[in-house]
């Protein structure tokens, strides 16, 4: 019960001051709008140690991960990480380049990251380095490479 | 007719006295253009056993289609489990690029002489994922289909009317079933 309600007092939104003392020059633009957001944009090379950090203190699933594309030169990678045991939605977005989209895997520290990833590489391309097993997830095989949610996909059958 | 054996592939059967068989389609030729057939495609129309098959909302009506409340049977509309009992596919739902070679494939395991009704917009057209990238939607030139059933979903009196429609056509012999023919080999 102690370990409880010690972890209930980490879920709140003062993890956001300790992640950009911890973290000073990657995490930036820290915004906090309501008790249970928190929304920050983060380096995409540190990704990773954010990510143990904040499984270090609670933060114990990873809701989801997502692509955004913005023609013509950037894409963003958006992590969704929240706790078991406290109401706060970490939301944190990753630049990277459009023309080499990639970024580090989360799949050594959240278990569940493999299907995101590979979600988020066919729609996007978007590749997650060191992820063990980087295939087309739900799409046919023969469409790994063109990357339909990209905003010049050309391949559908009746554009409006 | 064969003197001898028979030949299914790499077996040799040894076909048993006063038995005979025929390499050919004279028979159906013969019926076909005889008032037999007329015989033949009244007891097709009253047994269109249809395989529950639901690929996407519209599989909720088909479902409903085949309870007591509907009372299929006094039409000969069964719903079958197998696709090898079925005559009659209804597609159902959207069909994807992933989903399209398992559908060829239940397509396929059906026995001739066999039927296709297009349930529901997203069939038909698509629907609502007409311009996705992952949605097939030139369904009628992949299958033959006989029967358009639109609606989103049609209702279960409007696909009992799209199984009536199919039986004039069978009748009126303007279907697209394929009928085998033994000459082009594989039956």
């Amino acid at each position: 019960m102690g370990d409880e309600q010690a972890a209930i007092q980490v879920i709140d939104k003062t993890i956001m001051i300790e992640l950009s003392d911890k973290f000073p020059d990657v995490v930036s633009d820290v915004d906090v709008p309501s008790p249970n957001r928190a929304i920050a944009r983060i380096d995409p090379s540190k990704v990773h140690e954010i990510m143990q950090f904040l499984l270090d203190k609670g933060f114990d699933h990873l809701s989801c991960i997502s692509g955004v594309d913005y023609p013509p030169d950037k894409m963003e990678v958006v992590y969704h990480v929240t706790s078991y045991s406290g109401p706060l939605v970490i939301t944190l977005k990753a630049s990277v380049p459009r023309d080499d989209p990639n970024i580090d895997s989360l799949c050594d520290i959240y278990w569940n990251a493999n299907w995101y990833e590979r979600e988020t590489y066919e729609l996007y391309g978007i590749k997650f380095n060191d992820c063990p097993y980087l295939k087309v997830l739900l799409l046919v095989e023969e469409m790994e490479g063109e990357w339909p949610l990209r905003k010049d996909y050309a391949g559908y059958p009746n554009p409006t | 007719m064969e003197e001898g054996g028979i030949k299914l592939g790499e077996i040799e059967l040894e076909i048993p006295p006063n038995v005979s068989f025929t390499t050919t389609s004279a028979i159906h030729d013969f019926i076909k253009d005889s008032p037999m057939q007329k015989l033949v495609n009244w007891g097709r129309k009253n047994s269109l056993w249809f395989m529950t098959h639901p690929m996407g909302c519209c599989g909720i009506e088909q479902i409903c289609v085949g309870v007591a409340h509907y009372d299929t049977d006094r039409f000969g509309i069964i719903p079958r489990a197998s696709p090898r009992q079925a005559d009659v596919m209804m597609i159902s739902g959207y069909v994807t690029k992933k989903y399209l070679p398992a559908l060829k494939r239940v397509w396929d395991q059906m026995v001739e002489p066999k039927w296709i009704l297009m349930m529901g917009e997203c069939a038909i057209s698509g629907g609502p994922w007409w311009e996705s990238y992952s949605t097939v939607i030139n369904m009628d030139e992949i299958f033959p289909v006989d029967i358009y059933i639109p609606g989103c979903p049609p209702r279960p009196e409007a696909l009992l009317e799209g199984f009536i429609e199919l039986q004039k056509k069978i009748v009126a012999q303007k279907d697209r079933t394929v009928i085998p023919n033994p000459a082009d080999g594989e039956v």
